[in-house]
């Protein structure tokens, strides 16, 4: 069978089946009638033909294998790992895991928000502080976060643009800085710390500890000055030094950013891997990314939640604390499971032997007439630039070993997990002709942590392997995913992730690549890479790519800067006006705001349509500082607006470049192509269209495709404070690891195959309207009545009875994830099946929308209470239909099995709706001691 | 206890040996029936420790009495997790012996499978083990399809093996061994431990009698009650029927112990109240186990004891319920009514 038929839902029975529902006499007929003529593309995508599952996964051995894997000792932010085999098999490897999507319906999604709440737990305790997020894209991204944090932290009132940063800080964090920086107007200055003086302009400086040169210095008098000053202080950091070092967050550090790749997340050629951002709880309310928090449901259980999200994006758009959406849950997932199998004494023992391990290479350096920079160091060691080092890094190469060469001669060796005695003794032999003796005196002194970390008893109970399995299991078990039930999250593109796809992810050769390692080394990943590129521009109609943006948000981000970028190369650097129609995502202002802009809402029309006449005004209101556009196609209503070349034409002729948000690319795949309708730059969301799994918040991959004329404004691949498109990530193609997913869907797929996957996508929509339409009527069409590849369905006429967060939480007893809630329309719900589901899924999901609105029916007939209803009480716990108890005017079989086809497919929420607003007043974010549970 | 069936295959007549009052070999009787056949007797199957969960002293005393009348006595490997390291079939007089690698050494069950089943010998058994080419005239044939069985599947033994080293090895038998007494002390005052060794220990498992409730509650009621607390039975009624037979292994928690030890525990005052009376001889939380979650969802609800009782048992089972997804199945009507495929699909209207 061909993979297509494997990857999509309706074979070809069904397929009719919904044509008739439909109203429609063929598949062709109804794409013409849903994507406008106009904009067409009629020819056939210039893509590979599809390749079967053995063929991919041959073809991507190839790749693999054309990488090189050595032992990287490059350090700069990027250590190897072991990831314990019981984690690898049970999170990584298992769809119960990686198939579920961000914990917006807490009620199916405790398990993963406790492993989150672990992971903040233990990035708090190491860092010395006492509330963490719930992961950030990376540590460069992260830093750049808290560099905006602190500024933010000063007040409104506070004109201070200053931040420093040391020069010892990783390269690709202070290039990211610098990027992120300048269109906020912010003076970047770096340079070395010790020297560094702080004024009232200053609002933040940041330090790296210890640095990337691997010196551990003492920053309590750098922090005392800075706050003299009243400036910020944010550390940068590694966790595992962490364990052994006096943490930031112990010598005055307000703001403490880093990475957990090294907890056991493989390297991947710069990612995916979860970063974090750790501060005073006092800070909470300017905290970027998902915060877990600990609330309660009706019965009084301890219930997890997503915190504080009128911080974020979805709620506060422009004005969000960041714009990040997707972030890096499943790596944060298993870098906190890392750390509850290990506990405290198994990563202190982890860091001893690093350090004890750079500790014996240093003396047999010093003994070799070499000198070390700096007293201290944790786990880098660098030698100081002189006679003889040039050959060191080739010497090593020989051996086996990749150094890091500073660009003033110096060489660093970066001591990891994996590092065995025989990798110190070969080292060491090849570089100095010496054996290593015995590590003799302990540097670290006064830097040695006194204060015990991880103490709560998650990272103290699960040692044995049966033990760990049990608990991953239990977390996983309390999780819905696309496993069990369909996830028709408008907007999402919940479809396949295929294991085929993910089988390649894990293998040596695409895991164990250091990011910095030699260009020759990463052959594969380079050839991967520029076919990836290739397609994706040739999916769009553009002429270049970029992967470097690892979330949908930051390739939004960096789309903007790449406009920006070439308006200044063209003398037109005034141009800052942002122009986005009010139904765009939460990530669109907030990206714009980022990248400097001033956001200019653009209003719908009645049908839900970008109001041209209102676009055409502001354009020619702003033709003397118009930098762009941003628009969502087909729109974020799900309709293929017929008037997109038109919008494209108003902004070009007023000097604005158009950024198309290709989050709803599923529809288009094959049939329209941004840059033929008149984008100049799109993002693609590969954990939408191109299955990377969601993760249960991430990771993500957000690239960005551009026309010809953007291409050299693209993000570097090099970190460079003086770029004029700086980069956007820390490495250089983002997430490298997981785009062999999207690699393998679209070479199984085919153009063929990817044309019928959107054909199929718009005729799932079609039909779940057609059925749902007469019960909740669907607010927005196209001009010939048909919707996209999602729906919106209007249930505020109900919303007296039952709002749209009760039937979200009613679908749950049902078996069934929620459509998106309440976004772009208050109060309705947008539907995506996406091509993958069947005929089967689709109805069942169908008949339990329209068995709610039978259940709503009762209610406004006055046959069932308008308080005490199934919807209401939604979503109803085993515990509370089993209690001893039972008052409710409805039954316990209504309330759990609500449809006799229900039955076979039952899952059980493990709280019930939990209370936003009393975990929001009652804010924890770190694990309840075992009293709250008793 | 012997393996009737094995004897059937290999063309051998099988001659029972009796358990003493103590549960184990009847050393007389053996003596007696080894004198009585010693000029036919092949072979004595002897499974050691014994199937009662006891390192019987009289194993080389057993083992001398069959040699001496020119048998070979064949061990049965099954309860080799408590012996590796502490002793050694070769050693104390056993001429082969097989081992389950899906049991002592980590082959995961699969269910009912995959298992593998090597077998040990001494030097003058060597030569005629299996062979390993197919050959319908060999002496010694093949007794699987491929020469290594299921090869594949060794590498889990050989890991095993290998990352435990001697010393592993060792502290995994001595741990097996103490999980099991600590059960035993734990259950005893409620269930009685039925046979014990020489210093009133068991060995790796260890056999609880429920019999003196069997007017009350059988073997099988408790198993299926335990469902309801989230666990799976031990062994019903073997080798002693209608007793439970437990074997904690080394890898369990004393956590994870502590909890099956308190659902037993629970349930045996479940059983009290029904000897007193306080609860229904018919329907009560045992005779009705297990409990789906639609049985104690239904609308009606009837039985004297609560839903709450019947699906969460414990306050410490809430967090790791599990629930059976049909109540107790109709073995016989099943027997009765035979039907080995898939059901059309009106059946599941």
């Amino acid at each position: 069978m061909d993979f297509a038929q494997r990857h999509n839902g309706p074979d070809a029975v069904e397929t009719d089946k919904m044509l008739t529902t439909v109203g429609v006499s063929s598949l062709g007929d109804l794409i013409d009638q849903t994507v406008p003529e106009a904009i067409r593309f009629d020819g056939e995508l210039d893509l590979p033909t599809a390749l079967d599952e053995v063929e991919v996964l041959s073809d991507l051995r190839e790749l693999a294998e054309s990488n090189v894997v050595m032992r990287s000792m490059i350090g700069q932010g990027y250590y190897d790992t072991l990831t314990p085999t019981v984690i690898l098999r049970n999170i990584l490897e298992d769809p119960g895991w990686y198939t579920a999507y961000t914990p917006y319906q807490a009620e199916i999604a405790q398990g993963r928000m406790q492993a989150l709440l672990n992971f903040q737990t233990m990035v708090a305790d190491l860092t010395g502080t006492e509330l963490s997020n719930a992961s950030l894209l990376d540590e460069a991204t992260a830093a750049a976060e808290a560099m905006t944090m602190a500024r933010r932290l000063k007040g409104r009132s506070s004109t201070a643009s200053t931040f420093v940063a040391s020069d010892a800080c990783h390269p690709q964090t202070l290039a990211v800085l610098a990027t992120r920086a300048e269109p906020l107007g912010i003076n970047l200055v770096i340079g070395s710390i010790d020297d560094a003086s702080f004024d009232e302009d200053t609002f933040g400086v940041l330090v790296q500890y210890p640095d990337t040169r691997g010196v551990v210095s003492d920053h309590a008098a750098l922090a005392q000055r800075a706050h003299d000053a009243g400036a910020l202080v944010v550390a940068a950091t590694d966790l595992l030094a962490c364990t052994m070092l006096t943490p930031p967050g112990e010598w005055g550090a307000d703001i403490v950013v880093g990475s957990s790749q090294r907890f056991g997340v493989p390297l991947g050629a710069g990612g995916p891997h979860a970063a974090f951002l750790a501060t005073a709880t006092a800070n909470a309310r300017n905290l970027p990314g998902r915060l877990i928090s600990v609330s309660k449901d009706p019965a009084g259980n301890p219930a997890l939640r997503m915190a504080l999200q009128t911080r974020e994006q979805h709620i506060r758009r422009d004005s969000a604390t960041s714009n990040i959406c997707t972030a890096q849950v499943l790596l944060a997932v298993i870098a906190s499971m890392y750390g509850v199998y290990h506990g405290p004494e198994g990563i202190t023992a982890i860091g001893e032997r690093v350090h004890g391990h750079a500790r014996a290479f240093g003396e047999a350096a010093v003994a070799s007439g070499y000198t070390l920079e700096g007293e201290t160091f944790f786990d880098t060691v660098t030698l100081v630039a002189g006679d003889g080092l040039d050959q060191l890094v080739a010497k090593a190469l020989g051996a086996g070993f990749n150094l890091r060469a500073h660009g003033d001669g110096a060489v660093g060796i970066a001591f990891d997990e994996t590092t065995t005695a025989d990798d110190l003794h070969a080292l060491t032999k090849a570089l100095f002709g010496r054996e290593p003796t015995g590590p003799t005196n302990d540097t670290l002194g006064s830097f040695r942590r006194s204060s015990q970390f991880m103490t709560h008893p998650v990272f103290n109970s699960y040692r044995s392997e049966t033990e760990m399995l049990r608990y991953i299991t239990a977390l996983r078990n309390k999780d819905l995913s696309l496993t069990h039930s369909m996830i028709a999250l408008g907007s999402c593109t919940m479809k396949l992730n295929a294991t085929t796809e993910m089988i390649p992810i894990t293998w040596e050769g695409f895991g164990r690549i250091h990011p910095f390692a030699p260009a020759d080394q990463q052959s594969g990943y380079a050839e991967l890479v520029d076919r990836l590129e290739r397609w994706l521009a040739e999916i769009t109609g553009f002429a270049g790519t970029s992967l470097q943006p690892n979330a949908g948000s930051q390739g939004e981000y960096a789309g903007l800067l790449t406009i920006a970028a070439y308006h200044r190369a063209n003398g037109q650097g005034q141009r800052n006006v942002c122009i986005i129609p009010t139904s765009a995502h939460g990530t669109n202002p907030a990206s714009a705001v980022m990248a400097g802009m001033t956001v200019v809402p653009v209003a719908t029309d009645e049908n839900g349509n970008i109001d041209v006449a209102d676009l055409e005004a502001k354009a020619v209101q702003h033709a003397d500082d118009l930098a762009a556009l941003m628009v969502t196609y087909p729109s974020t209503h799900g309709v293929f607006e017929e008037s997109i070349e038109q919008v494209c034409q108003i902004i070009h002729d007023h000097g604005g470049q158009v950024y198309l948000d290709g989050a709803n690319m599923n529809a288009q795949v094959g049939l329209s192509r941004p840059g033929d309708y008149g984008a100049d730059v799109c993002h693609l969301n590969l954990h939408k269209t191109f299955c990377i799994p969601h993760g249960g918040g991430g990771p993500g991959v957000g690239p960005i495709c551009a026309a010809a004329h953007l291409v050299p404004h693209l993000p570097d691949l090099q970190p460079d404070v003086e770029a004029d498109s700086g980069m956007v990530s820390a490495a250089p193609w983002g997430s490298t690891s997981i785009l062999p997913i999207s690699y393998a869907y679209i070479a199984m797929m085919g153009p063929d195959g990817l044309l019928e996957a959107s054909r199929l996508s718009i005729l799932n929509a079609n039909y779940m309207a057609a059925r749902l339409d007469p019960h909740f009527p669907v607010l927005y069409r196209g001009a010939n009545g048909r919707v996209a590849h999602e729906c919106i369905i209007d249930v505020r006429d109900y919303k007296d009875v039952a709002d749209a967060e009760d039937i979200a939480k009613r679908l749950i007893d049902y078996g069934f994830h929620a459509p998106t809630m309440s976004w772009p329309v208050a109060g309705t719900l947008m539907i995506e099946p996406t091509e993958s589901e069947s005929l089967a899924e689709i109805d069942r999901f169908c008949d339990a929308l329209i068995s709610i609105r039978e259940e709503i029916r009762a209610i406004q007939n006055g046959d069932a209470d308008a308080e005490d209803n199934v919807l209401k009480n939604a979503p109803h716990t085993a515990m509370a239909v089993t209690s001893d108890e039972w008052s409710h005017p409805y039954s316990r079989q209504q309330a759990a099995y609500p449809a006799p086809w229900s039955v076979a497919t039952k899952f059980w929420p493990t709280v019930g709706r939990v209370d936003n607003a009393f975990g929001d007043r009652n804010l924890q974010c770190a694990c309840p001691p075992m009293s709250a549970y008793a | 206890m012997v393996n009737v069936g094995i004897f059937g295959a290999t063309g051998m007549t099988v001659v029972p040996v009796a358990t003493d009052e103590n549960g184990n070999i009847d050393v007389a009787d053996l003596e007696a029936k080894a004198v009585q056949h010693a000029d036919d007797l092949a072979a004595l199957m002897v499974t050691y420790p014994s199937t009662h969960g006891v390192f019987e002293e009289s194993i080389e005393q057993v083992c001398q009495i069959i040699h001496d009348h020119g048998g070979q006595v064949y061990l049965d490997g099954a309860n080799m997790n408590a012996q590796v390291g502490l002793s050694r079939p070769g050693d104390y007089g056993a001429d082969v012996c097989h081992l389950n690698l899906h049991k002592t050494f980590c082959i995961p069950h699969g269910g009912g499978g995959p298992g593998v089943g090597p077998i040990c010998a001494a030097a003058h058994l060597v030569p005629h083990l299996p062979d390993l080419q197919p050959d319908v005239e060999a002496d010694s044939g093949m007794v699987s399809a491929a020469p290594w069985g299921s090869t594949s599947i060794l590498p889990i033994s050989y890991a095993y093996i290998a990352m435990m080293g001697p010393d592993g090895l060792l502290e995994a038998s001595r741990l097996s061994i103490l999980n099991a007494n600590y059960m035993a002390a734990r259950l005893d005052p409620h269930f009685p431990v039925l046979y014990r060794g020489a210093n009133g220990r068991v060995a790796h498992e260890c056999i609880i009698d429920v019999r003196d409730y069997k007017d009350v509650a059988d073997a099988e009621d408790i198993a299926k009650r335990l469902i309801d607390y989230g666990f799976h039975a031990p062994t019903m009624s073997w080798p002693v029927a209608g007793t439970l037979m437990i074997e904690p292994t080394e890898s369990e928690s004393l956590a994870e112990i502590d909890r099956f030890c308190d659902a037993l525990i629970s349930i045996r005052e479940e059983i009290r109240a029904i000897q007193n009376g306080d609860a229904d001889a018919e329907d009560n939380v045992l005779k009705n186990a297990p409990h789906t979650a639609m049985a104690v969802t239904s609308d009606e609800w009837s039985h004297p004891y609560s839903r709450q009782q019947a699906a969460y048992p414990a306050p410490w089972s809430v967090a790791t319920k599990f629930w059976p997804t049909v109540g107790r199945v109709d073995n016989a009507f099943g027997d009765r009514n035979l039907q080995c495929a898939c059901p059309p699909m009106s059946a599941y209207a």
